[in-house]
């Protein structure tokens, strides 16, 4: 098993360089600025920004990108279909006896669009940091406490170790099956249940263990010094501002366009 | 006793009840621990060593739900009023287990979090690690990843991370009972250099103590011993040589690990150890005294292996097929055949293959190539945990038994191994509140209870006291007796030279010797490139002895001292 990041993590590249703690700020800025867009067009514009900044800065194996649009798919295509048939309006077109309106349909689309927006970003977030700075950054630059930071990063440690567990568990509690068949079978819910039982058990002993040797490391004492500061630098500021600079240009066009709608779609 | 003023640590009567047991664990345990002072904890396994060390750390009462009496008080400070962390401005420990010591991702960061902890200026945290490696022989660890180490290496990281705030008092939990020879010495070597840099006092719990001590014997122990008997009472507290020689009858007696003189003093009356000529003319005379153990009965081959290769983890058939290069084998060409009634034993170094070719034996893990034939075996898994499946000893053990075996009711026979394996009185205990002999003792009747033609063990003894050793040693020779074949890996060689009737050597990602196990452990060769180091005892045995019932009927003689333990029939 890798020790280091995640192997489709890729950190050197220019988004992989950004702070962590901006990244997830500027995330989270544009997921609540389209909260309140209700138009297909505004998505429709920044997915295909969004994408080609991820492609360009984030530099992500194509293939893994495209694999990573699946749940996202899946949640917009929802999104579409529910609101097309169960939305009163003009109607578009009936299929199998379900009616689609023309609203339906627009509003359906701008959730899905706005699906593949915050999912392409999500995805660039995701591709572009690793777990480790992730959490480092969050204690430092979003105070989150020394203690809670220590017991994500110990537990992602021993979140690495699982599946060689679970696997351990499975074999040793074959071997003890009645079956003459030899090898690891597919667990039924009994053998599953077992087996997460296990899992649970010695984990939870295990971060027991984990939990001890840091409070006598002297996690948990106040004052105490960061190593390695993460700092948040210029350029992290000139991400921001950009990705900031796009979405207001997108935002404003629709609204000189007269294409933006706002919660006003929901019921009118 | 010591007046409680100068002590570092200092315990007042202190006694410790859990929850869900009658008689307290410790009671009224007063000593005190000056700066810089060596000591050893001894005592059966129950006898609460490691709760003393939990009360010393503060784990107990902060973060183990336990009903204290008595003070513990470390550096001045009663520990019931200060956290755990406060504590370990004082306290360093040093657990088992290397692999839940490592919290960080990589060896840098591991001992740079004590520093921040302690608020150590940043720019001072590059060179504190230098020299905190430095002094754990382990200057070329910087920069590793902690999931990429050895057990022994882990060890050492862990000792730099428990000394590097530089605590007055350093506490090593059996630092050493998950590592091979050369993991051992090279902890040892650590923990030795260490010391001598920096000076902590160091209270030592340790059940490999021969190993431990290396070839100082019981000059390389710390120079107090601290007794505590199974009630956990304060038993004895002096220095180890004379602690050692009163109370070796005892201590041997009761089932605890302790160095060979001891065991030779509890055995013969008399000091020197194997030095002496006269416990050397009496050890050889049970030779000729004593009923040997007879040559075992060989039966027909029940489980043969021809070219096997085995790897670490199972590939998955996609990976196989995409990229079969990247499948590297653990083990080659490995060709064994296992006969009823035979008792085998597999050694090698850490991290040799040992579990994946018994994994790929109990066909659990599909080898690269090769063949296994034979009625699928059992395996009984290093952590017992792993393998528990009911919510009541006696359902664990009837799991997956027919109804009735050989004609008669399958509750009979359940009935038996509870008996045979003291666990009648834990019969509706839930399997993982057990302790961890009774663990053991439980996974190794749940699968003896299949009868099934091969047992497989993967270092079955692990965490077991002398007592429990002895008696799971039994319950293996039974089965054997009754024609089960047995083949089981250990680092404890005392062990596998009682029961093994063969060795099966693997270095270098094959089987290196094959043999009758006392032509394998008397071969230098083999054991240099094994990495295997024989215990002093073993090591003057093979040299002056070549019958291998001579030999066996010598350690079963010393095994014979310990108190008969009910249910354990030892061959004779």
């Amino acid at each position: 098993m890798s020790a280091g990041p995640l192997p489709w993590v890729n950190t050197a590249t220019p988004l992989g360089r950004r702070n962590p703690t901006m990244k997830l700020a500027v995330l989270f800025v544009v997921s609540f600025a389209l909260l309140f867009v209700f138009d297909p067009l505004t998505p429709a514009l920044l997915y295909p920004l969004a994408l080609a900044a991820v492609l360009i800065w984030g530099r992500p194996s194509p293939r893994m990108l495209l694999l990573a649009h699946i749940p996202f798919l899946g949640f917009a295509l929802g999104m579409l279909m529910i609101n097309a048939i169960t939305r009163p309006g003009e109607e578009l077109f009936t299929v199998l006896g379900l009616q689609a309106s023309v609203e339906g349909v627009t509003l359906g689309a701008s959730l899905a669009l706005r699906t593949f927006v915050l999912g392409v970003l999500s995805i660039g977030f995701v591709f572009s940091t690793d777990a480790v700075a992730l959490t480092d950054s969050l204690h430092q630059q979003a105070r989150l406490g020394p203690r809670l930071c220590h017991a994500i990063l110990a537990g992602y440690q021993m979140l690495q170790d699982m599946p060689g567990t679970w696997q351990t568990i499975r074999q040793a509690q074959s071997v003890r099956a009645p079956a003459p068949a030899p090898g690891v079978r597919r667990p039924g819910i009994r053998e599953f249940g077992h087996a997460a039982f296990s899992l649970l058990v010695v984990s939870l002993r295990r971060g027991e263990r984990m939990a001890q040797s840091m409070e006598s490391r002297g996690l948990g004492l106040a004052p105490r010094t960061v190593w390695k500061p993460i700092r948040v630098e210029r350029t992290d500021w000139i991400m921001a501002f950009g990705v900031l600079t796009v979405l207001v240009v997108v935002l404003g066009l629709g609204v000189t366009g007269g294409w933006i709608r706002g919660y006003s779609a929901l019921w009118g | 006793m010591k007046p409680v003023g100068a002590a570092v640590i200092a315990l007042q009567e202190a006694t410790v009840h859990y929850p869900r047991r009658a008689a307290p664990v410790l009671q009224e345990v007063s000593l005190g621990l000056d700066a810089g002072e060596q000591v050893i904890i001894l005592g059966p396994s129950g006898a609460g060593k490691s709760t003393l060390l939990a009360l010393m750390t503060g784990v107990i009462p902060h973060s183990v739900a336990a009903r204290t009496t008595g003070r513990v008080l470390v550096a001045g400070q009663d520990t019931a009023h200060s956290s755990v962390a406060e504590l370990s401005r004082t306290v360093g420990v040093l657990a088992q287990d290397p692999e839940s010591a490592m919290c960080m991702p990589d060896v840098d960061r591991e001992i740079a979090l004590p520093l921040e902890n302690h608020a150590v200026a940043p720019p001072r945290i590059d060179a504190l690690i230098d020299a905190a490696l430095e002094h754990i022989n382990g200057t070329g660890l910087r920069g590793r990843s902690t999931r990429q180490l050895s057990g022994g290496e882990g060890q050492r990281v862990a000792l730099a991370a428990s000394l590097v705030a530089e605590p007055p008092v350093l506490l090593l939990d059996e630092p050493t009972s998950m590592l091979d020879a050369e993991g051992i010495s090279s902890v040892r070597r650590a923990i030795d250099r260490a010391v001598e840099t920096r000076g902590p006092a160091v209270v030592l719990v340790e059940h490999r103590i021969d190993e431990y001590a290396g070839s100082d014997g019981v000059a390389g122990l710390p120079a107090r011993a601290i007794v505590l008997d199974a009630a956990g009472t304060l038993l004895a507290d002096g220095p180890t040589p004379t602690v050692l020689e009163q109370w070796s009858r005892r201590l041997v007696a009761a089932g605890c690990w302790t160095p060979l003189d001891t065991e030779l003093q509890a055995a013969f009356g008399t000091g020197g150890g194997l030095a002496c000529p006269i416990i050397r003319d009496r050890l050889l005379g049970w030779a000729q005294d004593r009923p040997t153990v007879p040559a075992p009965s060989r039966g027909g081959v029940v489980l043969s292996a021809r070219g096997l290769s085995v790897t670490r983890a199972p590939a998955s058939a996609r990976k196989r097929r995409r990229d079969p290069e990247t499948i590297t084998a653990q083990l080659e060409g490995i060709d064994l055949e296992l006969h009823s009634g035979e008792i085998t034993a597999l050694l090698g170094a850490n991290g040799t293959g040992k579990s994946s070719l018994l994994l790929s034996l109990a066909g659990l893990l599909a080898p690269l190539s090769g063949t296994v034939t034979g009625d699928r075996p059992g395996m009984v898994f290093q952590n017992p945990e792993h393998q528990f499946v009911a919510s009541t000893v006696r359902e664990e053990i009837g799991h997956g038994l027919p109804a009735v075996i050989n004609g008669r009711p399958a509750d009979e026979r359940i009935e038996a191994l509870l008996a045979e394996h003291r666990l009648t009185h834990l019969a509706e205990a839930n399997p993982f509140r057990l302790s961890g002999g009774e663990k053991r003792r439980l996974s190794v009747a749940a699968m003896l209870a299949h009868s099934r033609a091969t047992l497989l063990a993967d270092e079955p003894g692990f965490g077991l006291d002398r007592k429990a050793t002895i008696s799971m040693m039994a319950a293996f020779r039974d089965a054997a007796a009754e024609g089960q074949s047995i083949l089981f890996s250990s680092h404890d060689l005392r062990s596998v030279a009682t029961l093994a009737h063969r060795g099966i050597v693997i270095a270098g990602g094959t089987i290196i010797a094959e043999g009758p196990i006392f032509e394998v452990l008397g071969d230098r060769g083999v054991l240099s490139r094994a990495g295997i180091v024989l215990p002093p005892l073993l090591d003057w045995l093979v040299e002056v002895e070549d019958r291998p019932e001579a030999i066996r009927a010598i350690l079963d003689g010393l095994d014979r001292e310990v108190s008969p333990v009910p249910g354990m029939q030892v061959q004779s």
